[in-house]
């Protein structure tokens, strides 16, 4: 038994707890504590993915502390084919993030010891085999949103329209505030429902336990499915951007501060999806299974309307804000298929988005405190100026819109195979479209920010990227690159787990019928 | 004759505290801060001794019976005792630097008269420790007489006046429904069983009606806000708890009189109407609020309701349970009020809008008021977190689904306005950048607090099993 895992876990907030006793003022030492914290854990997740034994597959580095044993509740941590790869994802976005963030500009100090906390709570959740410590590690994945967007994130001015616009003024849209509560309150909504749908498992005759093995091998009466299942979709989809409840996602990705975006659609937004395949569709494969054309068709709702809605965007940030809602449709799209290639694609395309989305926000947070401004319309020409920015942009654009080459195509054309071999085929046809809308819109905002004549007056002289800014950029783009031509590094391990994950779900529901 | 005093060994010496208090300060005249310290130092003895004197027996005619259930409450009161008093001497020697003894006397009074309940096992002794626990509440309440904020100076006599005759009145009922139940067995004794009839669900609706005054549950729960708003805030971080506390015991001991699960059809129904009533009302009166006391106060009777619905489940787990929320609750709440009243001494009032820049202005303070918050939300890493869950988790289990589901949605009301707390001390920028100095006294009060929240946050399980152990001693003994 080694102690990866909980190294990995542990890192970030050992770290916080470090920056506690270190004073405000000692800017540099905060932020090298920090990184400190998110290398070892990068460092962790890469020996882990190094060692993870992929012909053996299953769950593997197990470690297991009592934690409320009379309620069966242990700390449990093991890693499977899936958990390799979103833990490299989460390391690498809170390394870079990290960088990212090292010109935070007040109150330093909280801002990285929440950051630090925050992506403790992302790495456990991807780790953890006990239902219970999942949905702690969850929470606390999700709740110091609410500070680092209300404290760090920038306010901006939405026109009150339509039917609501006194609403609109009441509540301050726009407010950082607004969105901090708005974000915050919706996908607290969404642990409720996947609280409830817990109690639910939890207390059918015979489990009374949150061990996720052992709540595998139970079979839960097929009204309890029914109704565990659309909790944990909805529930934990309201943190993967699901439509209708994907609304605080724009509003929230575009308040926050640059490496807040970064993690929250880099990496939160794929706890809500693995959520929903771990937790959703492997403990109650019977209901998945009845409720996937409803998953999957909303999924290609998300993807056609989150296109949508970022090619009329004229805001920087909301645009990359619509296309992650567009992407993760994606992801659920792949889930829904239930089919090998469908779920590889799923968790590829966690892994792809999350880094190209990373990519985006790091440079739109470069673009922003350059130009000081997020209205496309009144940029144009900033290849001149800042040249490195510009081609790291236009590369993670064409991961955007699936070019081959890029991570973002192996996961966009695995799930369009699965989406194909599913019994719902039609659903390529959307997806396809989709992929062809984000192709508009990326190229749009890449010609309209970067390409064109030389900036004139106050842009004339941006600088390019400096000193730490290049870590993003480097490390996110030749990732978005290498797993582009050598996905089979991830795809080995995602696959058997994948398999094992199906096989079970297949078993099930055929013995139940 | 077996020897059965030490059975009271520990209630006695509190008794001798408080009689020694009196006697100090009647014949020594000790000033400054050193009576309240060594009345804290007392208390800790006492607190340490309940680790290793044997308290277990019963007293002559079955009267008081002591066992694991009785000492869990025990300590519960002693910790909620112990920290209340640290939380007020630097206040006391303040504002009413020659009435401390008088304080510091009626807090142990009240504190005797909740020991003593959760081991009463006739009718006469529980309500005569119910009103020894109550009646130096009524005094404490109104112990700010001349330390009102200046635009309102009334509050104190408010909050005391609301506080008796809400008292009072629900004494009345309290006698109402005993007269009834012990007509029909025909004996003061708790354990004698009531045959169920209809004189009978009248007489223990009538008991729980007087018992729900002091938890604070809804239709009760008027005097709450307006007693927090007016009494000496650190007083009310010990009557936002420990009260709450005794009320719940005496109240298990009465539902037990009828059999406890035998007879749940009896008062189940009316154990859920109070919970669900309590969370709503508390929930969403807490909205609007723009006092941090009246806040914390609606705040209160929610979290009431999630302990009774705990005990509607009537089980043993259920019953572990709500002992387990009730003790995460004295250590949350009671250090939340204590950083109210360290903030408001020095920002310059209870207005949630006044808190805006603690954090700032003291990061210790309003770290440890961000992570009380989170626990009476009940986020995770923190006590509150465990209660919470599984309070619903056991309701749910003994098939409470609806109000399960009604909590958990009111749970997320909650989380807004105590984030709105959390928004006003971290977000907004204060207008001043002077530190906040607050006594020793209270700052190990708020420390030990948050330590408790902390580590059983972390690691739950020996409260847990202390629970189980209490609630397992209470339905044996039944």
């Amino acid at each position: 038994m080694n102690h990866w895992l909980s190294l990995i876990v542990a890192a970030p907030a050992i770290a916080a707890a470090c920056l506690l006793v270190l004073k405000p003022d000692q800017k540099l030492a905060i932020r090298l504590v920090s990184l400190v914290g998110a290398t070892v854990a990068l460092i962790g997740s890469l020996v882990v993915a190094a060692t993870y034994d992929r012909a053996l597959g299953g769950f593997q580095m197990l470690e297991s502390y009592p934690l409320v044993p009379s309620y069966g509740i242990h700390l449990k941590l093991a890693v499977d084919g899936w958990g390799v790869a979103l833990l490299i994802l989460t390391g690498i976005i809170i390394f870079t993030g990290v960088l990212a963030s090292w010109s935070v500009p007040k109150r330093d100090k909280e801002f990285f010891l929440l950051l630090l906390v925050l992506v403790s709570g992302v790495f456990g959740v991807f780790v953890s085999q006990d239902l219970f410590v999942f949905f702690l590690f969850y929470e606390i994945a999700v709740l110091p949103m609410y500070l680092l967007i209300g404290i760090w994130g920038a306010s901006h001015d939405v026109r009150a329209a339509g039917p609501f616009k006194y609403v609109w003024k009441r509540f301050a849209v726009g407010g950082k505030e607004y969105a901090a509560m708005k974000l915050t309150l919706m996908l607290l909504v969404g642990s409720a429902a996947v609280l409830v749908a817990m109690l639910m498992l939890w207390a059918s005759p015979g489990v009374q336990t949150f061990d996720l093995q052992a709540l595998e091998r139970a079979s839960f009466s097929h009204t309890t499915q029914m109704w565990a299942f659309p909790l944990l979709w909805l529930g934990f989809g309201s943190l993967a951007g699901v439509f209708p409840f994907h609304t605080w996602s724009p509003d929230g990705h575009a308040s926050a501060p640059t490496a807040v975006s970064m993690l929250h659609a880099g990496v939160l937004m794929k706890l809500g999806a693995f959520g929903v395949m771990r937790i959703g569709m492997v403990l109650v494969p019977d209901a998945a299974a009845t409720w996937a054309p409803i998953v999957g068709t909303v999924a290609v709702i998300n993807i056609l309307y989150g296109a949508f809605c970022a090619a009329s965007q004229t805001d920087l940030k909301y645009i990359v804000a619509y296309s992650s809602v567009s992407h993760m449709g994606v992801v659920m799209l792949g889930a829904a298929t239930m089919t090998p290639n469908g779920w590889n694609g799923a968790v590829y395309q966690m892994f792809a988005h999350g880094i190209m989305t990373g990519l985006f926000f790091a440079l739109v947070g470069l673009v922003y405190e350059r130009a000081h401004t997020r209205a496309i319309a009144k940029m144009g020409g900033f290849a001149h100026p800042m040249p490195v920015v510009a081609a790291f942009f236009t590369l993670a654009c064409l991961s955007s819109l699936g070019l081959p080459g890029t991570a973002g195509f192996v996961a966009e054309f695995l799930v369009f195979v699965g989406a194909a071999q599913s019994q719902h085929w039609w659903w390529t046809i959307p997806g396809v479209l989709g992929a062809f809308v984000t192709a508009v819109y990326v190229l749009r905002a890449c010609k309209t920010i970067f390409w064109g004549p030389v900036p004139q007056g106050e842009y004339a002289h941006l600088a390019d990227a400096r000193k730490t800014e290049w870590a993003a950029p480097l490390v996110l783009g030749s990732a978005l690159v290498l797993f582009g031509f050598w996905p089979r590094f991830l795809l080995d391990s995602i696959d058997g787990a994948s398999a094992t994950f199906l096989q079970r779900v297949t078993t099930v529901a055929e013995v139940s019928k | 004759m077996n020897s059965w005093i030490h059975v009271l060994s520990l209630d006695l010496a509190v008794v001798a505290i408080a009689a020694a208090v009196m006697l100090v300060d009647a014949l020594l005249s000790l000033r400054g801060k050193s009576l309240g310290w060594l009345v804290v130092a007392a208390l800790t003895g006492v607190l340490a001794a309940s680790f290793f004197v044997d308290v277990v027996g019963v007293t002559p005619h079955g009267a008081y019976v002591s066992d694991a259930w009785v000492l869990f409450f025990k300590r519960v009161f002693l910790v909620a005792a112990i920290l209340g008093i640290l939380g007020s001497i630097d206040w006391l020697e303040q504002r009413a630097s020659r009435r401390q003894a008088e304080y510091y006397a009626l807090v142990l009074f009240s504190l005797v008269g909740m020991m003593l309940l959760p081991g009463a096992r006739d009718w006469v002794l529980l309500v005569v420790a119910f009103e020894l626990m109550g009646v130096p509440l009524y005094v404490l309440a109104g112990y700010a007489k001349n330390d009102g904020e200046p635009d309102s100076p009334k509050l104190a006599a408010e909050a005391a006046l609301k506080l008796f005759v809400t008292g009072a009145a629900s004494s009345t009922f309290t006698f109402f429904g005993l007269a009834l139940l012990v007509g029909l067995s025909g004996s003061t004794m708790i354990g004698q069983g009531v045959q169920p009839s209809p004189l009978a669900s009248v007489g223990l609706l009538m008991i729980i009606a007087g018992f729900g005054f002091k938890l604070g549950a809804v239709p009760f729960h008027f005097w709450v806000p307006d007693t927090y708003q007016g009494a000496p805030t650190p007083f009310v971080s010990f009557l936002s708890v420990a009260p709450k506390a005794g009320g719940l015991a005496a109240l298990c001991v009465i539902l037990m009189s009828t059999g406890w699960i035998g007879s749940h059809e009896l008062w189940g129904p009316a154990i859920v109407l109070l919970s669900v009533a309590s969370m709503a009302v508390g929930n969403l009166f807490a909205l609007p609020q723009t006092d941090s006391r009246r806040l914390l106060g609606f705040s209160g009777i929610a979290q009431i309701g999630y302990v009774l619905i705990a005990l509607a489940a009537a089980t043993e787990q259920g019953l572990a349970m709500a002992l387990f929320f009730i003790a995460a609750y004295v250590f949350t709440n009671l250090g939340l009020f204590l950083v109210v009243h360290a903030a408001a001494e020095n920002m310059g009032g209870h207005g949630i809008a006044q808190m805006s820049g603690l954090s700032r202005r003291s990061p210790w303070l309003g770290g440890a008021l961000l992570v009380f918050l989170l626990s009476l939300a009940g986020i995770p890493f923190v006590i509150g977190f465990w209660a919470k869950l599984f309070v619903f988790l056991e309701a749910y289990r003994a098939g409470l689904i609806v109000p399960v589901l009604i909590g958990i949605v009111l749970a997320v009301v909650g989380l807004f306005y105590y984030l709105s707390v959390a928004r006003s001390t971290f977000m907004a920028e204060g207008t001043s950048d002077a530190r906040i100095h607050s006594g020793l006294a209270l700052r190990a009060a708020i420390g030990i607090c948050l330590a408790a929240v902390v580590l059983f946050g972390l690691w739950p399980d020996p409260l847990v099993e202390g629970a189980n152990a209490a609630a397992r001693a209470f339905m044996a003994g039944r």
